[in-house]
């Protein structure tokens, strides 16, 4: 499949921290997931693959085009659609107003033509009817909405989404899963996310990251294979296990190295993710 | 109705050549009058129709143009850039109103105690404030997607210093001409306020936006409250004489030289800006 964004060594500090410490990856159209805690680079590199920040070193290309000179990160940036992980509004501007600011900011300098457009990824994000009512009276969810919109503008071939889904209640979060799916035919997105229900409901690649490195590349159905055999079930916290919680049944379900004998579980994608975290030493696939 | 689009305006609107502000007008007045529209369904061939009324219905949807949008377009602005504008925070109108205020209150003080120095203390700092707060993540909640907008960050910086420079400094004219001492001494805080709006922003890329103003902010209270110690309360302050003058024509010059060197920098955000 065409490498759509590619990106090799990039590193950055923040003074002391690595909050990038030489990654590198490859991107193809669809949706590539971002999993990762909290502190564990995502929004970093995030920030650095939309231009927002430049890496201290390394390099990366987007669509063929090179951020590395202006004119190539002014080209990147018309290629571009970003949702920040918390996307201001001004408060008084209605869905319709905002996605125009943006639309102008994306140079879509035609009047008529920018409100087509404007009309067009409003609708696009099922929010037609409230395109005149004041953000400040939308829900949550609504907003989230219009910032996608606003991310949507300009028709790009390559967008960044940090942490859509905070905060969203399920129902809502289900409706924004649909649109990121819808938003990924055709094009490449990353998503970072926290939620692994994310990565296996919209994702066909994911990425794992903690402290600044890439741990996980390949496939949901990959990463979850890597806990095979190292999901038990017990009656008692197993204090050998990586990580290990109570379920809905009362037993106890760990993740680790199971010990002699143990009662082995089918492994999830969470599984997978929690043991890419764990080891120091993880194998990046792709 | 008491009046109608003539004929030559619809039949440009009809081809999509009425520019803002005949457009707004045309597009508001559609919407209510029956005869407009029956005169403008028949100058239209019947291919046309249906896209233009559906571009006639997005126009409805448009945000209307605000007073200081609408005059920004008549005094020769893009309508894009005039959007651009009004989005920018501290062109609102509680911000013009604060500034406003602190003006008519410093002028009051000045006739109070007999002395313009307190206005033209305060004068400089204000449009170095409002620059500052026009353009970065401390105020403009839509920073992080401007920056990284195909529109280079320095244009957009640019258009919105001019446009809170006129604002401030316009306001600051008006004022000057209440105070006591009205004549070209009073005009002194005009050069001061170029040379801290300068060399603020120039000073934006190394320090940050909310340490380089604070900084140079600070820089000039302090140059003001050593001259006064120096001084006594006699005669004009150093800054405000004819050498003082030009010594802040030369750093405004100096400023807008080196802000024009680090432009780039204007490009990608500051590390600290999340």
């Amino acid at each position: 499949m065409t490498v759509t964004v590619s990106a090799s060594g990039l590193t950055l500090r923040y003074g002391a921290t690595r909050a990038l410490d030489d990654v590198s990856l490859r991107l193809t159209p669809g949706v590539t997931g971002l999993l990762g805690p909290n502190g564990a680079g995502k929004t970093t590199l995030l920030r650095v693959l939309a231009t927002a920040v430049p890496a201290d070193s390394g390099a990366f290309t987007v669509l063929g085009r090179d951020p590395g000179t202006a004119r190539g990160r002014q080209e990147v940036r018309r290629a571009l659609g970003y949702l920040p992980q918390t996307p201001g509004f001004h408060p008084d501007f209605t869905p319709f107003e905002f996605v125009d600011y943006v639309a102008i900011l994306k140079e879509l300098t035609d009047r008529a033509g920018r409100h087509r457009e404007v009309r067009r990824v409003l609708a696009e994000v099922g929010l037609g009817e409230v395109r005149g009512k004041r953000i400040r009276k939308l829900s949550g969810g609504m907003r989230q909405r219009v910032a996608l919109a606003a991310a949507l503008v300009g028709d790009p071939g390559f967008l960044v989404l940090d942490e859509p889904t905070v905060g969203l209640d399920p129902e809502q979060r289900l409706r924004f899963r649909e649109l990121i799916a819808e938003a990924g035919e055709g094009r490449t997105v990353l998503l970072s996310t926290h939620q692994t229900e994310d990565v296996a409901m919209l994702c066909h690649r994911v990425l794992v990251m903690a402290d600044g490195r890439i741990r996980f590349d390949g496939t949901p159905a990959e990463l979850a294979a890597r806990a095979a055999g190292r999901v038990w079930s017990s009656t008692a916290r197993d204090a050998g296990a990586k990580a290990g919680w109570r379920t809905g049944t009362g037993a106890f379900r760990n993740v680790g190295d199971p010990p002699e004998g143990a009662d082995l579980l089918e492994p999830t994608l969470e599984d997978g993710y929690l043991l890419a975290l764990d080891d120091e030493h993880a194998e990046v696939t792709a | 109705m008491t009046w109608h689009v003539a004929e030559d305006e619809l039949l440009a609107y009809a081809r999509g050549e009425l520019a803002p502000p005949l457009l707004w007008s045309a597009d508001t007045h559609l919407a209510g009058c029956a005869r407009c529209r029956a005169v403008l369904a028949g100058a239209w061939d019947p291919g046309e129709l249906e896209s233009a009324w559906e571009r006639l219905d997005a126009e409805l949807d448009a945000p209307r143009p605000g007073l200081f949008e609408r005059l920004l377009v008549r005094l020769g602005a893009a309508e894009h850039t005039a959007r651009l504008l009004a989005a920018t925070p501290v062109l609102r109108r509680s911000w013009l109103t604060a500034v406003t205020l602190l003006l008519v209150m410093s002028v009051l003080t000045a006739h109070g105690i007999h002395s313009d120095r307190f206005f033209l203390a305060l004068a400089p700092l204000l449009p170095l404030a409002g620059v500052a707060l026009s353009y970065g993540p401390a105020l403009d909640p839509t920073y992080e997607m401007a920056v990284v907008s195909p529109v280079h960050g320095f244009r957009l910086l640019m258009i919105r210093t001019v446009a809170v420079l006129a604002a401030a400094l316009g306001l600051s004219g008006l004022a000057t001409l209440a105070l006591p001492g009205y004549g070209l001494g009073a005009l002194g805080w005009l050069l001061p306020a170029l040379a801290l709006t300068a060399t603020g922003l120039a000073l934006t890329p190394r320090l940050g936006p909310v340490l380089a103003p604070s900084v140079v902010g600070g820089a000039w209270v302090a140059l003001l409250l050593a001259a006064h110690a120096y001084q006594g309360g006699a005669g004009v302050l150093v800054p405000f004489t004819a050498a003082g003058q030009a010594v802040a024509a030369g750093v405004a010059a100096l400023g807008a030289g080196l802000l024009l060197a680090v432009r780039d920098r204007f490009d990608q955000s500051h590390r600290g800006a999340v």
